[in-house]
């Protein structure tokens, strides 16, 4: 069964991925055809997923229909809730549009962790320097400190990947320990608020702070700016710089031959993923928590790998799957509360329907999974080749797969 | 046929047929092996020769006839059971696994039936020392020096290759078959590797030899079959009978000039000029010193057997590989190592693997602009216009009559004509100062294949310098005005297409030196053998 995409074809390379067979002719499906055999697969894997959560709530002594029910209120059931899923889903989508951006390029970063957490002392240190000045500009100098320290935070991984192909992945792992590490430090000695018992910064000043959106609920202005960021790189997918970046991610040779620069590729795909999951971290000190925790990070730098993968790596992909993402964190956290499910069982619950989402979108996933899998093998081959020989200096795409004659 | 019935027969396959799509590769094919011999099967490139290997092996069924292994009927269904069967198959990549040593490996793969290992839920101490001694139990007999306890990625592909065929023997091997096994050694390890046949034919293993290298053949082979587009032309031949110039023409067919319409040579300014090329290469010889003029309108031919510097020569050509010596000019701009200044001098680069000239997961239209995103006619502002980049691509699609022109098809889903003529589509667009042409209709049905070699005729006219590199002879043949023979890495012969014979072509090929006084190949005086 192929599941084709309803998308437009040829608008991305996640949009001309959708018939992943070798089919040799075009499919004379219809549009309509198309999109019904989509919606169908899609629902059917909810709903396989949704039956699946089902039996283990119900063998768990619950009842499946008032649980997901509470999952349903608590994420879209008053204002409030929506309020607490579009909070949730903003800094999702924003480290989403950044871990795209490197995977269209063939980069997988798992670094969004700690370079959201540098983010948020970003926007913190920003605090401290402009606490007299106006709201219009310590806000928007709040967000550049923290893309900025985003981007310092992947700075020496994404050197060691350009020029001597150390493998992003384990480098950027360590250094969202470094960062979590750092941050535990700084709450626990020199920035802890003087009273507090648990550790805790003092809270941002005004001027940084971004307001609430709407009264009574946690939503921050914010979120206005992670539409801008999405449209930007709605813009990034069509511009030409964009196109480059994702002829390297799909054929690092080819894009070689055509001349272009493979490390310069790589390294700023990288920096363009930190400078946004600093912003995400931004989002997350100067808008929803309006102070620095110990896990002001939670998981939103894994889950919003999560989030661009399940999107397909595509802006509208993204808004959705952090919708999704952000919709069953609220939803699950309510459940919690109000069906005193515990929480591991939640996490179960919204992992099953998130897989449900991912069955529905495997042939989109799998075009970004294959990138994922050549450059795994890509790097981990350069690491194996770097122990017995030393480090591989050769432009990335030159003479990857040479001499494989048959 | 050898009619006589053989003593003792190995290995007899009666009329195997094998289809792949629309080519027969093997196509009613008759071979025998008798027990204690060296059997070399010969051929060009896909003549058919590793898709026989590979049904002896069990690899590949055959879609007819009948097979027999020491006079029992034999219908493998998978590798595995050819090696139950005690059929090995060395391969040119070669299959030991990395990070373990030789003697673990014996270890990893050996059959059930010799005690190998079942799988077990707990993992299995590796160090037999049974293995090991079995290593040196084969070493002493076979009087190799290959290490047990030493990694597999430590040691040189000689010593690799002697591993493999004795792991083969540790593992119940009374068939060898050896695939192209000399293609990456030196001279002094191509004589060890013959002397080891020797031994093991000697102690009564049969060999099937894939080769094309006459010389090596002349020494260790006793019998010999030719291949051809998959059919046997000449079976069974006895090699010391054999008249080895003879052979290379077999092997190669008959080269018709005549046939081709080829438009007359004009030519003009020296547009493509490579100066004293010298590229070390990890495999293979690389470029040792190549220097090459083309001038506008002229196609020629660089020929040689696969692995003698090909894939260096092209690189070096389109910029992409910066040579360790020597330089590249376009039309008097130095292009040396930088693929952008090639394109922006004109070069077109039609590569020999297509993998490597596709984007096969973007659409046909994003391919198409691969090489001029930028272009005020496809962007603005930095942003790509879609409308137009896609009415671009169909009138370029149909131009280069790529099926179907759809522009938002993806590149993958087409097939491999329309892939090829895809990717002419982009490179020759614009008429090209410099085409470098890898194989350009290797693997193209007929049609496919007329329309690729058109375009290179096209390009010629229109005043470009193409250069065809190719190990298929007729490719050559048909496109070519001048030839250059590459060898070792090395030009070994520079001849106008009227003098390119069979016989010549062969010769040389094969590896032998060519004569001109007498019109004969030595083998005796091999110069510039490959490695």
């Amino acid at each position: 069964m192929t599941t084709t995409s309803g998308e437009v074809p040829g608008t991305g390379p996640g949009g001309a991925a959708g018939s992943g067979n070798g089919a040799e002719t075009l499919r004379a499906d219809t549009a309509f055809e198309r999109a019904t055999i989509g919606l169908s697969t899609s629902l059917l894997a909810v709903v396989i997923a949704l039956g699946l959560g089902a039996v283990i709530l119900a063998g768990s002594g619950e009842n499946p229909l008032t649980a997901y029910g509470a999952i349903l209120v608590g994420s879209f059931g008053d204002w409030f809730a929506i309020g607490e899923t579009l909070a949730r889903a903003a800094p999702l989508a924003v480290v989403g549009v950044g871990a795209a951006v490197a995977l269209r390029a063939g980069v997988i970063t798992i670094g969004a962790q700690g370079q959201l957490i540098a983010g948020s002392l970003g926007a913190l240190c920003a605090g401290f320097v402009l606490r007299d000045v106006p709201t219009g500009v310590g806000v928007p100098l709040a967000a550049v400190a923290g893309a900025l320290f985003g981007m310092v935070w992947v700075l020496i991984p994404a050197l060691l990947r350009a020029h001597l192909n150390v493998n992003e992945i384990l480098s950027t792992l360590l250094f969202n320990e470094f960062a979590f590490l750092l941050l535990a430090y700084l709450l626990n000695n020199p920035l802890k608020e003087p009273r507090a018992i648990t550790p805790k910064s003092e809270p941002l000043p005004d001027s940084v702070v971004l307001g609430d959106l709407v009264a009574s609920t946690r939503l921050h202005a914010g979120v206005l700016a992670v539409v801008l960021i999405v449209a930007l790189f709605a813009l990034w997918t069509r511009s030409t710089m964009g196109y480059r970046y994702d002829l390297f991610g799909e054929n690092p040779r080819l894009a070689h031959s055509l001349g272009i620069p493979g490390r310069r590729v790589i390294c700023n795909s990288l920096l363009i993923s930190g400078a946004l999951a600093g912003l995400a971290g931004w989002l997350q000190a100067a808008g929803l928590l309006q102070r620095l925790f110990v896990d002001i990070a939670e998981e939103i730098g894994f889950f919003g790998l999560v989030v661009a993968m399940l999107g397909g790596a595509r802006p509208l992909g993204i808004l959705a799957a952090a919708l999704l993402v952000g919709a069953l964190q609220s939803g699950g956290l309510h459940m919690q509360a109000t069906e005193g499910i515990p929480a591991s069982l939640s996490d179960v619950i919204q992992a099953l329907i998130l897989l449900g989402f991912a069955v529905r979108y495997a042939p989109q996933i799998a075009a970004i999974g294959r990138r994922v899998v050549r450059s795994l093998s890509d790097s981990f081959g350069a690491v194996a080749a770097w122990g017995r020989t030393g480090p591989d200096r050769r432009a990335p795409g030159a003479g990857t797969g040479e001499h494989r004659e048959a | 046929m050898s009619n006589e019935a053989p003593p003792e027969t190995a290995f007899e396959a009666r009329g195997v047929s094998r289809r792949f799509g629309a080519t027969l590769a093997l196509d009613t094919v008759d071979f025998d092996l008798r027990s204690g011999e060296i059997h070399a099967l010969v051929g060009e490139n896909g003549a058919g020769k590793t898709t026989l290997a590979k049904i002896v092996a069990g690899a590949l069924r055959p879609d007819s006839g009948t097979l027999r292994l020491f006079g029992e009927p034999y219908s493998p269904r998978r590798r595995s059971d050819g090696s139950a069967a005690g059929v090995a198959h060395v391969r040119q990549q070669l299959s030991l696994v990395r990070g373990l040593t030789v003697a673990q490996n014996i270890e990893l793969g050996r059959p059930r039936a010799l005690g190998g290992t079942r799988w077990r839920p707990w993992p299995r101490a590796f160090n037999s020392r049974a293995a090991r001694a079995e290593v040196e139990r084969l070493t002493g007999e076979l009087d190799l020096a290959v290490p047990a306890d030493e990694l597999v990625d430590d040691l040189p592909l000689a010593v690799r290759q002697q591993a493999e065929i004795l792991i083969s023997l540790a593992w119940g091997a009374r068939l060898l078959i050896l695939d192209e096994p000399s293609s990456a050694l030196g001279p002094l390890e191509t004589d060890a590797l013959i002397s080891l046949c020797l031994r093991l034919r000697d102690e009564g293993t049969p060999i099937i030899y894939i080769s094309h290298r006459l010389p090596e053949l002349a020494r260790l082979a006793d019998r010999l079959t030719v291949l051809r587009q998959g059919k046997v032309v000449t079976a069974g031949r006895d090699v010391h009978d054999a008249d080895l110039r003879r052979i290379a023409e077999l092997m190669i067919g008959d080269i018709s000039l005549l046939d081709v319409e080829r438009p007359a040579p004009e030519p003009g300014e020296v547009r493509l000029d490579a100066d004293g090329l010298h590229v070390a290469a990890e495999h293979g010889p690389g470029l040792r010193g190549v220097s090459l003029r083309v001038r506008g309108g002229e196609i020629v031919g660089v020929v040689g057997v696969a692995g003698n510097g090909q894939d260096e020569l092209a690189g070096v050509l389109t910029g992409q590989l910066r040579p360790d010596a020597g330089g590249v000019c376009i039309d008097g701009i130095d292009v040396t190592g930088s693929p952008a200044a090639a394109i922006g001098a004109g070069v077109a680069l039609l590569p020999e693997d297509r993998t490597a000239g596709l984007a096969a997961d973007f659409s046909v239209a994003e391919n198409l602009i691969a090489r001029r995103v930028a272009d005020r006619q496809f962007a603005r502002l930095g942003l790509r216009l879609t409308k137009a980049v896609r009415r671009h691509a169909r009138a370029l699609a149909e131009r280069f009559d790529v099926r179907p022109p759809e522009p938002a098809l993806r590149a993958g889903s087409l097939s491999g004509g329309n892939q090829q003529k895809l990717m002419a589509a982009r490179e020759m667009e614009r008429n090209p100062a410099v085409l470098v042409a890898a194989g350009p209709t290797k693997g193209l049905d007929p049609h496919a294949g007329r329309a690729i070699r058109d375009r290179c005729f096209e390009a010629a006219g229109l005043g470009g310098a193409v250069l065809i590199i190719s190990a298929d002879l007729d490719e050559i043949a048909e496109l070519a005005q001048r030839v250059v023979v590459l060898s070792g890495g090395r030009v070994t012969d520079r001849f106008g297409v009227e003098e390119m014979t069979s016989a010549r072509l062969g010769a040389v090929m094969a590896g032998l030196a060519w004569d001109p006084s007498t019109g004969a190949g030595h083998s005796d005086t091999a110069s510039g053998a490959p490695e």
